[in-house]
């Protein structure tokens, strides 16, 4: 690596909140982090929104919630760490799940509820669920 | 099907996702902006995503389109193996 960079590149070496190391710490603070833009209490993007909604669903309210438009370093320093170009991003256990999309899929085919198992996490719809509909 | 024109952005985005997954069987790209080009939605179907996990099918995605993302505010990528 090392060369060209262009606008919006990585910053490389500067220890600001959007180094490797910054967001390292970040994704490893708590089994769940998310880094979105606006806040659980107010999402300030629908997809966001979506992904807030999603873990709400499942009875996750205890996660690490990141506004990526209160810190420009942040919001190019997930990026980079995660070579993945939009926010929101999904972390459980220090590890990129994806965005809204893919945690989407994974609340609808039962995959969410098994990853936060693994968390020690029980899904809240575990406990609403009556009959299993398994097609 | 009916045949609908697609917008520039479509067209491009389109062309490029067929020069790097040339093994795609369905390949379908959405502007969900209303034309505005600011926002996609990707369907791709190819052998290419086989045994992958869903981010890391995304993440191919994401490189193929790397340039083209640049431009974009946001997109949505589907992503599926073709039936055997």
């Amino acid at each position: 690596a090392g060369g060209a960079e262009g606008g919006g590149a990585e910053g490389g070496g500067a220890a600001g909140s959007g180094s490797r190391e910054a967001v390292e710490r970040l994704v490893r603070a708590h089994p769940v982090v998310v880094f979105m833009k606006g806040s659980p209490a107010q999402p300030l993007c629908g997809f966001s929104n979506a992904v807030v909604q999603i873990l709400r669903l499942h009875g996750v309210e205890d996660y690490r919630a990141h506004d990526v438009l209160q810190d420009p370093d942040l919001r190019q320093g997930i990026k980079n760490y995660s070579n993945w170009p939009t926010i929101p991003q999904v972390y459980l256990n220090g590890e990129f799940v994806g965005g809204c999309d893919i945690l989407l899929q994974m609340h609808q085919n039962g995959d969410l509820v098994e990853e936060l198992k693994k968390l020690g996490i029980r899904s809240a719809l575990l406990d609403a669920k009556k009959d299993q509909d398994k097609k | 099907r009916s045949f609908t024109s697609q917008t520039d952005g479509e067209a491009r985005v389109t062309r490029v996702l067929r020069e790097k997954f040339p093994r795609a069987s369905a390949i379908r790209v959405v502007d969900i902006s209303g034309g505005c080009g600011a926002m996609y939605e990707i369907h791709i179907e190819s052998e290419d995503f086989k045994e992958k996990r869903t981010v890391q099918q995304h993440q191919m995605v994401n490189q193929a389109l790397s340039e083209e993302i640049k431009s974009m505010h946001g997109l949505r990528i589907f992503t599926s193996t073709p039936k055997p």
